[in-house]
C-alpha cells in the first residue's frame, strides 16, 4: 500500500449511506433552482412582460406612400434596442379600429378611411430601459415622415422603476433560495462532517495532513456541487423547454424555448454551478472546522 | 530504532515522570509493563508522534519527531499500527468498518482483497466470520483482537497495542504471543503497554530493564536466542 492515501471523495468511503441522501436532496434542489435561474434568465425578471405590452407608435403622415414606410419600418428595426418594427397602412389600421370599436360611422368622414398609416415599434425585453428607449423615440421625431410619437413618456418612467422593482424582488426570491441552500447545506455538512470527526482523527492518528485532509473534502464538495448544479439545470432547463413548447402563454411572460440555448444563457447556466462548487466547498470546510472543534 | 531521550510529562500539575530514557530495536516485540495511571498511554503517544513531550525528544532513525520534519514525523505516523485501549466512540461501526478505515488509512486497497484479507486477518485473531459483526455488540476481548486485526490490514512496519494483551484476555494470550513473535521475525517491531506481563511471557523475556515507572521487556523472537519458551 502507498503511504500517501488518496483522499478524493474521502466522504464518499467514510458516510456513503447520509451522503447519498443528501446527493439526491441537492439534485431536486437544483433542479427547482436551475429552471427558476432559467425562467429569471430568459424572461430578465418582468422585463419580458412588460416589453410584451409595451409598444412606441409612429403616426406617420396621410401623404406617405407605402414604399417609403416599409423602409423607415426597416430602418427602425435595424436599431439595437428594436426587436421588431411593423409597417401598418392606414386600411390595415382601419381594420383594426374597426375590430376595436364596432360602431365607427360618426368617425367616418366623407373621405372615407380617417385613419393614418403607422409603425408599431416593439422594444427588445433585454434592452427595456429609459435609456434605450428615448434614442428610439428620438429618432422617430426627427423623421419628416413621422407626424406623431406615441411612447407614453408620461407613464413609462413609472412603469419601468416598477419593473425593476419587480425584478430585484424576483432576483431576491432566487437569492434568498441560494442563501437557504447555503443554510441547509452547512448544517447537513456539520452533522456529517462531526459525525465522521472519529474516522478523521484515526486518519491524522496514522499520518494523513488534516489540511490535506481539508483540501480532499473541500475538491470533492467542490466537484460534485458542479456537477449537481450543472446536472440540476440542464434537467430544470429540458423541465423548462418542454413546458414552454406545451404552453406557448408561458413565451409571453418567460420567452421563447430556443432561447435557452443562447450562449448567454448557457453561460449563466455555468456561472450558477461554479457559484455552487465555490459554496459546496465552503461549506464543507465550515464542517471540517466544526468536526476538528467538535474533537477537542 | 525509536529512542527516546530524557523524556518528561508533565501531567494533572505534577510531573508524571522525568528523563526517562528508551531504546526500542528494530524488528522485535517489546512489552512496557507499568502500574495505572503511570503514563503508558502517553508514552506510546509521544513514541508515535502523536503528543510531544514535556521533556526530551524522540528520534526515529536518528531523525527528531517533535523538532525535526513534519513529514518525517507524518510519514512515521503512517507507518505506525495504533491498537488502542478501548473506546466507546468507535460502538456505532461494524467489524468491517475498522478494516474500510484501515485501509483507507493505508493508501486504499481493492475491496474484494480487502475482505479476503480481513477474513484471514479475523480468522487469525479467533474471530472468524466477525465482519459484519456490530463493534457495540463485541466483548471487550472481541474489540481488542478486532482492532488488532484491522490495523495488520495495512502491514505496520510498528505497531503499538495498548493494553491489548490484557483486554484480549488469558485464552488468547498464546494467540498473540506467537503473532507478535511472528511480525517481529519478520521484520516488523512491536511495542505493547500493558499494566503487567503474563508471567510465562515474563519468563521467556528475561530480566526487564527498568525505566522510571516502566519495566521494559524484549520479548524472545524465534530463530534468535531465547532463554525460555513459555510452555
Amino acid at each position: 500500500m502507498s503511504e500517501r492515501p488518496s483522499l478524493w471523495w474521502i466522504d464518499w468511503r467514510l458516510s456513503h449511506g447520509p451522503l447519498v441522501r443528501e446527493t439526491i436532496g441537492r439534485f431536486l434542489f437544483f433542479f427547482l433552482l436551475g429552471a427558476a435561474l432559467l425562467s429569471l434568465l430568459l424572461s430578465g425578471g418582468v422585463s419580458r412582460f412588460l416589453a410584451e405590452r409595451y409598444a412606441v407608435t409612429a403616426v406617420l403622415r396621410a401623404e406617405v406612400p407605402s414604399a417609403e414606410a416599409e423602409g423607415l419600418a426597416r430602418k427602425v428595426a435595424s436599431l439595437p434596442a428594436v426587436r421588431s418594427a411593423a409597417y401598418r397602412d392606414a386600411e390595415a389600421a382601419w381594420k383594426e379600429f374597426l375590430r376595436a370599436y364596432p360602431d365607427p360611422d360618426p368617425l367616418r368622414g366623407p373621405g372615407g378611411n380617417p385613419m393614418p398609416g403607422y409603425i408599431e415599434i416593439r422594444i427588445r425585453p433585454d434592452r427595456f430601459t429609459g435609456e434605450d428607449i428615448d434614442p428610439v423615440v428620438s429618432a422617430l421625431r426627427s423623421v419628416p415622415l413621422v407626424e406623431r410619437v406615441l411612447a407614453g413618456e408620461e407613464w413609462l418612467p413609472r412603469l419601468l422603476r416598477a419593473g425593476r422593482i419587480a425584478s430585484w424582488a424576483c432576483w431576491g426570491i432566487f437569492g434568498a433560495f441560494v442563501a437557504g441552500f447555503f443554510l441547509v447545506a452547512r448544517l447537513q455538512e456539520r452533522a456529517r462532517a462531526v459525525a465522521s470527526a472519529v474516522d478523521f482523527a484515526f486518519l491524522a492518528e496514522r499520518g494523513v495532513s488534516t489540511g490535506r485532509l481539508a483540501f480532499f473534502r473541500a475538491a470533492a464538495a467542490a466537484v460534485s456541487g458542479f456537477l449537481l448544479a450543472a446536472a440540476g439545470t440542464a434537467a430544470g432547463g429540458g423541465a423548462l423547454f418542454l413546458s414552454l413548447r406545451k404552453f406557448p402563454f408561458l413565451e409571453r411572460v418567460i420567452g421563447p424555448p430556443s432561447d435557452l440555448l443562447l450562449p448567454r444563457t448557457v453561460a449563466g447556466a455555468l456561472l450558477f454551478s461554479c457559484g455552487a462548487a465555490l459554496l459546496s466547498a465552503a461549506v464543507s470546510l465550515i464542517g471540517w472546522r466544526a468536526a476538528r472543534s467538535g474533537r477537542k | 530504532m525509536i529512542e527516546g531521550f530524557r523524556l518528561g510529562v508533565f501531567s494533572r500539575g505534577t510531573t508524571l515522570w522525568d528523563g526517562l530514557d528508551f531504546a526500542f530495536g528494530d524488528a522485535a516485540a517489546w512489552l512496557v509493563a507499568g502500574p495505572p495511571s503511570s503514563g503508558k498511554t502517553l508514552l506510546l503517544s509521544i513514541l508515535r508522534g502523536e503528543r510531544r513531550p514535556d521533556a526530551g525528544d524522540v528520534l526515529v532513525s536518528g531523525e527528531s519527531l517533535y523538532r525535526g520534519n513534519a513529514a518525517h514525523a507524518r510519514a512515521w505516523r503512517a507507518s505506525c499500527g495504533y491498537v488502542p485501549e478501548q473506546t466507546i466512540v468507535d460502538a456505532r461501526l461494524t467489524v468491517e468498518d475498522l478494516f474500510r478505515r484501515s485501509a483507507l488509512a493505508g493508501g486504499g486497497v481493492r475491496e474484494r482483497e480487502r475482505k479476503d484479507r480481513a477474513d484471514r486477518l479475523l480468522g487469525m485473531v479467533g474471530l472468524p466470520g466477525a465482519l459484519g459483526w456490530k463493534i457495540a455488540e463485541l466483548s471487550i476481548s472481541e474489540r481488542a483482537r478486532a482492532c488488532l486485526a484491522a490495523e495488520l490490514l495495512r502491514g505496520p512496519k510498528i505497531l503499538f497495542c495498548d493494553g491489548v494483551v490484557a483486554g484480549a484476555g488469558i485464552p488468547c494470550r498464546e494467540m498473540l504471543w506467537g503473532l507478535f513473535r511472528a511480525l517481529a521475525r519478520e521484520g516488523n517491531t512491536v511495542v505493547l503497554a500493558e499494566r503487567t506481563i503474563p508471567e510465562r511471557w515474563a519468563l521467556a523475556a528475561g530480566d526487564a530493564e527498568p525505566v522510571g515507572p516502566f519495566r521494559v521487556y524484549r520479548l524472545p523472537v524465534p530463530g534468535a536466542a531465547v532463554k525460555g519458551e513459555p510452555g
